[in-house]
């Protein structure tokens, strides 16, 4: 019998699935894009030249005894990537516009006559307003960046990713002035308590939630807190229903009953915050060095020392409170060095004061939340190790940076972070050196890599001349607000600017109606103020007053799905005055519809490359070239060199050798490709990827003697150093071989202070315009009535399950897991009040826009809230209106802040966002 | 009418539902695998993950009948229809990206159905806000011990592999009368049009066969799925199954006797109408588990509450360490060889 049934699968039929299972070659591959920084390790198969399927390579060895291992890192999208490759909507040769802009008729073109139009276009921008009038957008797929190489030649501005796509954490920056310090996420299990708040793992975590899961087994216990049930509630202990934007008022609540309890940790208090610090009580200032001594710093502060009565200095050096026992209570009084009296007191007796506001009852009322809910939490949160698990939805807000403060308020008061399983997250990346650097070495080769890193830190260390209590975060981050050193893109700079001079948000930002209350002045007139003292000089702030944008760049990216404000602001305001619009892309978007010119970029398996270094968990992951690029399609880095060699050709050609940037910097127009490749040594894609992981193993990021062969038989590295670029420094922890990281270990373990103006965890920004906002303190704030205070519905967004951005959107394997088509999600009351059916085509309006979508009706959703989940293209909506064209896109006045220790502008830090959740939006059936 | 051959070992397969995310990278890994760009196979996926309680996939299942009635007579139960399946869609891609008809046209379906889709109700779930409760489920084949299909079967297509139970079709006999489809309960049966012939999950078989896990398996981020066999005492399957009970078959009065089991859901407390937490009320109805898991899911869900508490004391709990699975490749049983190292000849 067992012989007649083996045979059964030995017929054409089995040998039919049996050959579907067969592969010619494997490689490691994975996926230069910012997902949630992934960078898992595939397997991609190949077979008769074509990819054919993927597999997570699931290599990971555990880090530290008993933690679970990580294996196998990767989601759904991963899973089908390679489809993409072959997908309807790839672009496989260079097109050019024939028809209006939008229209979508393109023909085919020549790789040379596409770039010798774009070289023009930007030569004669150059010639007619500056270099200034190119724009070069920085957008999340870190794949595409190469294709950007131009913008390092020219002096061309690239536009800050931060507010760009808006992943920042204001509140973060205001407390730390870190940028996201965040744990691997193998530390996620370590937490006896976790609040899930302001993100949504189930859908942006696919690839990591299982920690979440593991954690909860472990003994911990899970609690969201978010408007909807939302999908990761569902595996939650606690649910917490918050109204929608009150997020501020439910910590601030929770802290004073930690207070009130007597249960907060004084001691880490005393160290790490500034909670012991004097203000007076007279202006609301600290009481400053300057006040107190001819001569002393500005920037030095005082606590109460309780044994002598006096005001001393607190360290500038250190956290460590050398036998003081800073006041954290009462008023006092000392004489200032004119002689005059006057009254201070800690920021821990103003923020008693100030909570008084939020008890439990009156912060139930506001977050709709039962008060005995609020204390029992509190308990939790001041007797166990909290994590709270972020992402980038809260900074979103426009009052996000006040709930941000709050949590971080909740975590200091509890000693909740710089141990494991504890702190917050939310996004991070690291270690970009090799490649960041390359083209600031004078020749190839480590020596000349190891010649550069020794100057750089040889440069720092002159910074701490000056001040000898520069710690290693703070000369980094100095040298980042002097010379743009990160990133190795050239001219970093916010984009608000240009988006309130050129864009054409004047006239919105400055409507006073549904505007923040909270300005007592024109937002032309905060702007104004800012751009005159000087407060945005590095940031062509000015220049945008007068300079018109000529060529828009965007590669990778998508604005026109992206934009808070929506298509038709651009459409009206900008693309008129664009003389030249290039999409550089692997895929048809909405935005390349809108182009002049598409250029076709290899796909994640047709170039050689790393997925985006991730702090997360810490390894470096080689995406490798699995097949050839498609058609025409070239790596982004062959395009990247190829448009340099166009503008050296085509300047060549109208006698323009070199050109005078804003600046008054001389750029020459000369021997691009050759600077760029280092004379031709790093022409091409391998050996300059090589070379750029053997110098990041000279810089002291991946292990020594790392090559891209090391890479090729295992897949990933794990890093050994944070590197000097990409923000790693702001994990402000040393990462261990056989340990989870967790981060700013350095702060609460070796007490170095923090790189913000009083070098303590700062709650109380004394700012004049923070005064004058009533937001020296973390405090609640609803927010504004931004798209019609009438509206009856808010909107509320955050990523999709089924893509990355907007790039997986159209995948037809993906889009037959959903159901394929934009939606909008409503309570199931609502609906039915409404007459809505499930499934049904609705319209959702607001001041600015409209979108029709369908409806999918859920008592998940909270009553009077709608859920758009973001990243479907404009084109898959009737009319091609999509959520982003619903929310009028304000940043928050206080953003512009600038002259304040921490508040200084360097790439990916402080500065403008866009606020895009909470929009007031109304629902219409659509007859 | 094909006999049933008892198999002499059964492969089984465990979903952890409080590890399940619903991110259908099981269903996408299987659908590339087996069936992606295959004419007449566009409706099909093997392995699917709905939204429960919901209507699912095909669009109300549960009531279509099939499997055994109490006193073991097979039920012939409805045969799905395409439009039931849902899905199967393609876009007018040509059309919106090279058309030239700018935002006068958008991508829409132009083919498959209108009105359903494999995940049409994902994440609406059921009761009233704030005490909304849904989960996810992920189902496929469950290669039963008394598989419906293959007693109705009238051309012996269908058969029991002895050495691991799984149940296969020999699609060179099948003719497509698709009455296996009409007697499975679990209607994870598709009919294949350009072919003429069913087709359902075949266990990756080819890939058991090189020692490595199934698709849906090994590539599950969530680590909620584990493979193996129930006899292997020291597997995960067997003590999640055998040992500790925590994981139960689906639909068990359907009476085919399944072997994909489940590990049942919590959920957070529901609120009063007060709004404070009742800590020991149940969110998601006893009675709606009950009659998805049989009255066995009282006993495992008290199981899954008594560990966890002894985890949250401090104490040590076998089930608990099973299921955080701190070695990956303990969810693969016997099957935990990594596929790149064949080299095929």
């Amino acid at each position: 019998m067992a012989e007649a049934i083996s045979r059964r699968t030995e017929g054409t039929w089995a040998d039919v699935y049996r050959d579907r299972w067969t592969w010619d070659s494997v490689h490691f591959g994975s996926h230069a894009v910012d997902c949630y920084p992934g960078g898992c390790s595939w397997r991609v198969f190949v077979k008769d030249g074509k990819v054919v399927r993927e597999e997570q390579a699931a290599l990971h060895t555990p880090v530290e005894a008993g933690i679970p291992d990580m294996n196998p890192m990767g989601c759904q999208k991963g899973a089908c990537w390679g489809h993409c490759h072959y997908s309807q909507d790839r672009v496989t040769h260079p097109l050019k516009r024939v028809g209006e802009r939008g229209q979508g008729k393109f023909e085919r073109v020549s790789w040379d006559e596409a770039l010798g139009d774009i070289a023009d276009a930007m030569l004669d921008a150059i010639e007619d307003q500056g270099p200034e009038a190119i724009l070069s957008l920085l957008t999340p797929e870190v794949g595409a960046a190469p294709a950007r190489l131009f913008a390092n030649f020219l002096g061309t501005p690239t536009t800050d990713g931060n507010a760009e796509f808006q992943d920042f954490s204001p509140g973060w920056h205001l407390t730390w002035g870190l940028y996201n310090p965040v744990s691997t996420m193998d530390d996620w299990f370590l937490a006896e308590l976790t609040l899930i708040w302001h993100a949504n793992p189930v859908y942006t975590n696919i690839h990591w939630y299982h920690y979440l899961a593991e954690s909860r087994y472990n003994g911990g216990e899970v609690v969201t807190i978010a408007p909807d049930y939302s999908p990761s509630a569902i595996h939650a202990d606690h649910h917490q229903p918050i109204r929608i934007g009150t997020d501020a008022a439910f910590a601030l609540a929770m802290c004073k009953v930690i207070i009130d309890a007597g249960l907060y940790q004084k001691q880490f208090v005393q160290e790490q915050t500034d909670l012991p610090l004097l203000v007076r009580t007279d202006t609301g200032r600290f009481l400053r060095g300057n006040e107190m001594m001819a001569g002393d710093r500005e920037d030095q502060f005082f606590w109460w020392d309780t044994r002598t009565g006096s005001a001393v200095p607190a360290p500038r050096g250190t956290l460590a409170t050398a036998g003081v026992d800073p006041a954290l209570e009462g008023r006092f009084t000392t004489t200032l060095v004119d002689g005059t009296s006057v009254e201070v007191e800690p920021v821990m007796a103003r923020l008693r004061r100030h909570l008084e506001d939020y008890t439990p009852e009156k912060a139930g009322e506001i977050c709709e939340i039962h008060p005995d809910n609020i204390r029992q939490l509190a308990r939790k949160v001041a007797t166990r190790k909290t994590k709270i698990f972020i992402g980038w939805n809260s900074g979103k807000y426009y009052h996000g940076d006040l709930m941000e403060r709050a949590m971080a308020l909740l975590l200091g008061l509890t000693g909740n972070w710089g141990k494991k399983g504890t702190g917050t997250r939310s996004w991070a990346i690291m270690g970009m050196d090799g490649g960041s650097f390359m083209a600031r070495k004078a020749g190839p080769g480590q020596e000349e890599a190891q010649k550069l890193i020794t100057q750089l830190m040889a440069m720092r260390r002159l910074l701490t001349l000056e001040d000898p209590t520069l710690t290693a975060e703070m000369t980094q981050n100095r040298a980042a607000e002097a010379a743009g050193e990160l990133g190795g893109m050239g001219v970093v700079v916010p984009p608000a600017f240009v988006w309130y001079h050129q864009f054409g948000y004047k006239e919105r930002w400055n409507n006073p109606e549904n505007n923040d209350p909270s300005m007592k002045r024109t937002f032309d007139e905060y702007i104004r103020e800012a751009v005159d003292k000087g407060w945005w000089d590095q940031s062509y702030a000015k220049a945008y007053e007068e300079v018109e944008p000529r060529v828009l760049f965007e590669a990778g990216g998508n604005l026109l799905r992206r934009q808070r404000g929506g298509q038709k602001l651009l459409l009206e305001s900008l693309w008129p005055k664009l003389e030249m619009v290039v999409s550089c892309d692997y895929r048809m978007t909405t935005t390349g519809l809108y182009s002049d010119y598409i250029l076709p970029a290899a796909q994640h398996y047709e170039k050689l490359g790393n997925s985006m270094p991730s702090v997360h968990h810490l390894n470096f992951v080689l995406c490798d070239r699995a097949v050839e690029p498609l058609g025409e399609a070239l790596p982004d880095y062959e395009i990247g060199v190829r448009i340099l060699a166009a503008i050296e050709d085509r300047a060549r050609k109208r006698g323009m050798r070199e050109f005078k940037d804003r600046k008054g910097n001389v750029r020459t127009l000369e021997n691009l490709v050759a600077t760029a490749t280092l004379g031709g040594a790093m022409r091409e894609e391998e050996t300059r990827f090589d070379e750029s992981i053997r110098d990041n193993a000279v810089y002291g990021v991946l292990p020594k003697g790392t090559t891209l062969n090391t890479l090729r038989e295992k897949g990933q590295v794990r890093f050994t150093g944070w590197g000097t670029v990409g923000h790693g420094i702001s994990q402000a922890s040393t990462i261990k071989e056989d340990e989870v990281h967790n981060p700013l270990r350095w702060h609460t373990e070796d007490k170095v202070p923090y790189d913000t103006l009083v070098r303590r965890a700062q709650y109380y920004i004394d700012h004049e315009w923070f005064l004058e906002a009533g937001e020296e303190l973390p405090t609640h704030k609803e927010p504004p009535a931004h798209g019609g205070a009438k509206r009856r519905f808010m909107m509320t967004s955050g990523h999709n399950r089924w893509s990355v951005h907007s790039m997986n959107m159209t995948n037809n394997v993906i889009m037959n897991t959903y159901r394929g088509e934009p939606f909008v999600c409503l309570n199931d009351d609502d609906a039915a009040g409404l007459g809505i059916e499930n499934g049904e085509q609705v319209k959702l309006v607001s001041d600015v826009g409209e979108s029709l979508l369908a409806a999918k009706i859920t008592p998940s959703c909270r009553p009077g809230q709608v859920i758009v989940y973001n990243g479907f293209e404009p084109y898959m909506h009737e009319n091609w209106y999509s959520q982003a064209d619903l929310e009028p896109g304000h940043v928050k006045h206080l953003g512009l802040v600038g002259n304040y220790g921490h508040l200084k502008y360097r790439m990916f830090s402080w500065q403008p966002i866009p606020a895009d959740r909470a929009v007031r939006v109304d629902v219409e059936r659509v007859a | 009418m094909a006999t049933l051959i008892r198999s002499n070992r059964q492969l089984a397969w465990v979903f952890d539902l409080n590890k399940c995310i619903g991110c259908q990278t099981c269903s996408v890994a299987c659908r590339v695998l087996w069936n992606e760009g295959e004419e007449g196979a566009e409706q099909q996926w093997w392995m699917s993950v709905n939204t429960m309680p919901g209507r699912g996939t095909p669009k109300d299942w549960e009531s279509m009948g099939g499997g055994y009635d109490a006193n073991g007579v097979l039920q012939s139960g409805q045969v799905p229809t395409p439009e039931q399946f849902g899905g199967g869609w393609d876009y007018n891609y040509d059309e919106v990206l090279r058309g030239g008809h700018g935002r006068s046209v958008h991508l829409q379906k132009t083919a498959g159905s209108k009105t359903w889709g494999m995940n049409w109700d994902e994440d609406e779930g059921a009761g009233e806000f704030p005490n909304a409760y849904f989960f996810y489920a992920p189902r496929m084949c469950n290669h039963c011990s008394e598989p419906a299909c293959l007693e109705a079967c009238p051309t012996g297509a269908l058969f029991k592999r002895e050495e691991d139970g799984l149940v296969l079709r020999d699609e060179d006999t099948c003719q497509g009368n698709q009455h296996c489809a009409g007697a499975c309960p679990y209607k994870k049966i598709y009919f294949n049009e350009a072919r003429g012939v069913s087709q359902h999950c075949i266990g990756c078989f080819p890939r058991i066969e090189q020692g490595v896990a199934p698709a849906c398996v090994r590539q599950c981020p969530g680590r909620a799925a584990f493979v193996g066999y129930l006899d292997d005492d020291d597997g995960a399957v067997s003590k999640l199954v055998k040992k500790w009970k925590v994981a139960l078959p689906l639909h068990p009065e359907m009476g085919t006797k399944p072997n994909v089991y489940y590990v049942p859901p919590l959920a957070p407390a529901p609120l009063r109408e007060d709004g404070s937490f009742d800590e020991g009320g149940d969110r998601i109805p006893p009675s709606y588990l009950e009659g998805l898991f049989g009255t066995e899911v009282h006993g495992a869900l008290d199981v899954l509450r008594t560990e966890l508490d002894r985890k949250r004391r401090g104490r040590e709990s076998e089930v608990m360490d099973t299921l955080i699975l701190y070695r990956w490749k303990d969810a693969l049983g016997h099957l935990d060889r990594d596929p790149a190292e064949i080299v095929w000849e």
